[in-house]
């Protein structure tokens, strides 16, 4: 399997601005960067569940808030530095994941989307009301970065650094046989099952490893805003890398990255410039539910097709139809 | 614990239970036949209570009380033509996960249309004069409110009990939870009585708002909040039964008011821990049956 030209293109691209974006931009697009960052890795990791596993779970927002936690605690409690934080929080957050995981994964599809909300909202309502941990709705404020990451521009830098890293791991993982394993059980769970592989086995490692990877975006939320607090926990912050997956598109790597940058710089600009953000917020995301449900990368894939089939030349490859298609999971079909 | 004191407490489990039963029959309603999570059903709820607060602020009595009612239902019934019609009609095709998520999208536009119309502060009402105030039976008070909630959700249990067994229009909403597609080959409108189903649930999610409006108020996140404890009420029931949504109320309510005696600061923790249980025992909920 050989990348298509076209994505080494745009992730070429995308490191290019990256790199030179705080340079042109003012301090607040300095921090506004920085939460797409994290929502970059937040989106993605939990595509590992939703576009290469086919599974929806509510419970992600819980996992970024074990995350954040971490960081958050670590340093009030321990005395931590939150880089340790950071290091720490992908493994207990992979903890906490597979304990959850392991009691969700009883279910199967509606069933296992909603027990995942109902494990969310309780790991939520432990960390809201246990006051002598984690300072309940007060929420923890005020993380100490060290000296070197407490100008915007270098912090830029750092969390660019661990987004990378992120990105780049999931990526191979998800190019690995393992990721293609997960991609047969989206597929068809059954058939996968008949060839002799232990579908839960795998749905439980990618649940981890998801979860594990939002506590890691969770703990980089620290590093932006200092702070950690319950509703980081709550089903609605769940919501959020499910649109922004959706905008960007579910059947490609890129695309939760790509609907971090679109969804971030949209909701910024709506919420900065329209009184009702939410309203418009919700009309956007319903509209590209009903007329792109592939998203934006795959938008962009079509137009390519369109323009490359009119061009007379061989078609391209259908890269997103052998990718993921995610076949209408047939409200009918038994 | 007193009789008096055991005896609020399970009233007021018993007219929570009353209000979830009737708001989480119409979410329960809604999947049975349409098969769609409809995230959106707790904003139907805050839609009834505000409209239903409106009316009763503008006219006086009991006759205020019963115009709130059916002005909720109306106004929550064409909103959920609309949703229907316009979103999700063109879903029903694709995954599941669309239709919650374009449902969930109507949540935000909703949260911010009652915010526009009604403002951010709360809204409370009083109990109409009829059911109001408490009665003496034997030293023990009875609040007369929860005992009217609780009356009303009886009824109502019977009625669409009698909808679904009694009548043409049960008879194809049961054919549409077992087989729609068989059904519009013998000749039913099914799109129409999709619509209608739809309408349906969100006049029963406005009748409960209404209801709840003179005990909690109405106030902007009243829609999460109901919509969670539905989503628990169905889940332990098992989605699509209508006993099972009674029983799962039941439980739910009555957990979370003697759970706040004992574990005030965990009550809708243990709710939580109950649904999580089930699940494992049940992964269809107590009455549900497995997923097509």
């Amino acid at each position: 399997m050989t990348r298509p030209p076209v994505a080494v293109a745009g992730w070429g691209l995308a490191a290019v601005a990256a790199a030179v974006a705080p340079l042109v931009a003012t301090e607040r697009q300095v921090y506004l960067l920085m939460s797409v960052l994290v929502l970059a890795v937040f989106a993605t990791s939990f595509n590992v569940l939703l576009g290469y596993t086919g599974l929806v779970s509510f419970a992600h927002g819980a996992y970024y808030g074990v995350g954040a936690y971490t960081v958050a605690l670590g340093a009030l409690h321990l005395g931590l530095p939150p880089m340790a934080g950071v290091a720490l929080a992908p493994f207990v957050t992979a903890v906490v994941a597979y304990v959850t995981g392991l009691i969700a994964l009883r279910a199967t599809r509606l069933y296992f989307a909603l027990l995942t909300l109902a494990l969310g909202q309780l790991i939520f309502l432990v960390t809201f009301q246990w006051r002598s941990l984690t300072r309940g709705d007060d929420g923890i404020h005020g993380v100490i970065l060290p000296p070197a990451l407490s100008a915007p521009v270098p912090r830029y830098y750092a969390l660019l650094a661990l987004a990378a890293i992120a990105l780049v791991i999931l990526g191979l993982v998800m190019r690995s046989p393992f990721g293609a394993t997960l991609g047969a059980i989206r597929e068809n769970r059954e058939r996968t099952g008949f060839l002799g592989i232990k579908v839960k086995r795998y749905e439980l490692a990618a649940f981890t490893l998801g979860g594990a990877f939002a506590g890691y975006a969770g703990a980089m939320y620290v590093l932006v805003d200092r702070q950690a607090f319950p509703l980081l926990m709550h089903w609605t912050t769940s919501a959020q890398p499910i649109f922004v997956t959706l905008i960007g598109g579910l059947s490609n790597f890129a695309g939760p990255a790509v609907g971090a940058v679109v969804f971030g710089l949209l909701r910024d600009y709506i919420i900065r410039n329209i009184e009702y953000w939410q309203a418009v917020l919700g009309l956007v995301l319903l509209l590209i539910i009903l007329f792109l449900p592939g998203g934006i990368v795959e938008g962009v894939q079509r137009l390519a097709r369109l323009v490359a089939g009119r061009g007379g030349g061989p078609a391209a490859p259908p890269v997103a139809d052998t990718d993921r298609e995610p076949a209408p999971a047939g409200r009918r079909t038994p | 614990m007193t009789t008096q004191a055991f005896v609020l407490q399970l009233l007021t489990g018993l007219s929570r239970a009353a209000i979830l039963f009737i708001v989480a029959a119409g979410l329960s309603l809604v999947f049975g036949a349409l098969r769609v999570v409809n995230v959106a059903h707790g904003s139907f709820f805050m839609v009834g209570a505000f409209v239903g607060v409106t009316v009763i602020e503008a006219v006086e009595g009991p006759a205020g009380f019963v115009l709130a009612v059916a002005a909720a239902v109306v106004v929550v019934a064409v909103l959920a033509t609309l949703v229907e019609t316009l979103a999700l009609r063109r879903l029903y095709t694709s995954e599941h996960l669309l239709q919650l998520l374009a449902t969930f999208a109507c949540v935000l536009i909703f949260s911010d249309l009652v915010q526009f119309l009604w403002g951010e502060r709360p809204r409370s009402v009083r109990q109409p004069r009829l059911v109001s105030g408490s009665i003496n039976l034997g030293g023990v008070i009875f609040p007369r409110y929860s005992l009217f909630l609780i009356a009303v959700a009886v009824v109502l249990a019977v009625a669409l009990w009698a909808l679904m067994t009694r009548t043409r229009l049960g008879r194809d909403i049961r054919a549409a939870v077992s087989d729609p597609e068989m059904l519009g080959l013998v000749g039913a409108n099914v799109p129409l009585l999709f619509t209608v189903v739809f309408a349906l649930g969100g006049a029963l999610a406005a009748v409960g708002g209404v209801l709840a409006a003179p005990q909690s108020t109405a106030r902007l996140g009243m829609d999460i909040d109901i919509i969670i404890e539905s989503f628990a009420v169905v889940i332990i029931g098992g989605l699509g039964s209508l006993v099972g949504t009674a029983v799962g109320a039941l439980l739910v309510g009555l957990t979370f008011s003697f759970g706040i005696l004992f574990v005030p600061q965990a009550a809708l923790a243990i709710v939580f821990v109950v649904m999580v249980a089930v699940l494992m025992w049940r992964p269809y909920g107590l009455f549900g049956v497995v997923e097509r």
